[in-house]
């Protein structure tokens, strides 16, 4: 778990250089996507942080929570994409790929 | 051309995205997905700042099969800026002005996909929201109480709270079993 949540905090250091970038680049927008893409590493940082030692939580607990996410944002993007709401198809797309990279990281021996 | 779509104009091109976007369709027309790939963007990301240089009339899309093809309004670029930027304001009422806005942001707050999503305290904004309801009705039609349930419903799910407000508040009007929508 100490490699995922340093993992984590590289991800949330590497988006907030991105957010900068991109506002010093005039991409506002773009740099709103940005920082939900970095909020998301922050949730699912303080998520693991605060289950990973609870007695009767851990590794699980953090999993069938990202999973929870995932299901709410998924539908959020139905949602959106069946009113052709541009802007909130791309941030729920934007949370859905963070959560994904997230998931791809989970270390293995918990998958 | 009005000092609000001049406004839009600038708005939309305040973005360096959408000026890179600008610049690739100076080249010629381009669907979504390749626009993606040229400027390193996802196809939603570009579609948000599509919508935008549409919406203040600086691109047309139109449909090829499954793409959307893009191409730039020339008519609207080729003015001078000098001509943009003295465009007079549009001849409206300042006070009606300021309760279009009123209502619009009343609307965006209590309602989600055309869904209700509270009752508002406020009656001024409880009104707003009920008119937004009340247009579902067509005036002076005659409907029964499980048509009106039936065409609340769908905005919000305590259908009877707003039905019996609508009629105190007189937008609806009940006459035993029968309801009109009367404002």
């Amino acid at each position: 778990m100490k490699e995922f949540i340093e993992y984590l905090t590289r991800q949330i250091d590497a988006g907030r250089d991105d957010i900068m970038a991109l506002e010093k680049d005039g991409r506002q927008d773009d740099a709103d996507f940005a920082k939900v893409r970095t909020n998301i590493y922050e949730v699912c940082r303080t998520v693991t942080n605060a289950l990973k030692d609870r007695p009767n939580a851990g590794a699980g607990a953090v999993k069938a929570q990202l999973e929870r996410f995932r299901t709410a944002w998924q539908a959020a993007l139905d949602k959106a994409r069946e009113h052709g709401d541009a802007r909130n198809i791309v941030v729920e797309e934007t949370k859905l790929a963070a959560l994904a990279d997230v998931a791809a990281h989970f270390p293995e021996a918990d998958r | 051309m009005t000092q609000e779509n001049a406004l839009r104009i600038f708005k939309s091109l305040s973005d360096m995205s959408r000026l890179r976007i600008v610049r690739s369709l100076t080249q010629g027309d381009m669907y979504t997905e390749l626009l993606a790939e040229r400027l390193d963007l996802t196809p939603s990301t570009v579609s948000f700042h599509m919508k935008k240089l549409e919406e203040a009339g600086l691109v047309v899309s139109r449909k090829e099969q499954y793409y959307t093809v893009y191409s730039l309004d020339r008519s609207v670029l080729e003015q001078s800026l000098f001509d943009v930027a003295a465009s007079e304001p549009e001849q409206t009422d300042e006070q009606q002005k300021r309760e279009e806005e009123y209502h619009r942001k009343v609307i965006d707050s209590f309602f989600e996909y055309g869904k209700l999503r509270a009752i508002p305290v406020q009656r001024k904004k409880k009104l707003i929201c009920y008119e937004v309801i009340a247009e579902r009705f067509a005036p002076g039609k005659v409907y029964s109480e499980k048509e009106v349930n039936g065409i609340i419903a769908p905005v919000y799910e305590d259908y009877c709270t707003v039905r019996r407000d609508m009629i105190g508040e007189g937008i609806l009007q009940r006459n035993g079993s029968e309801y009109v929508r009367v404002r």
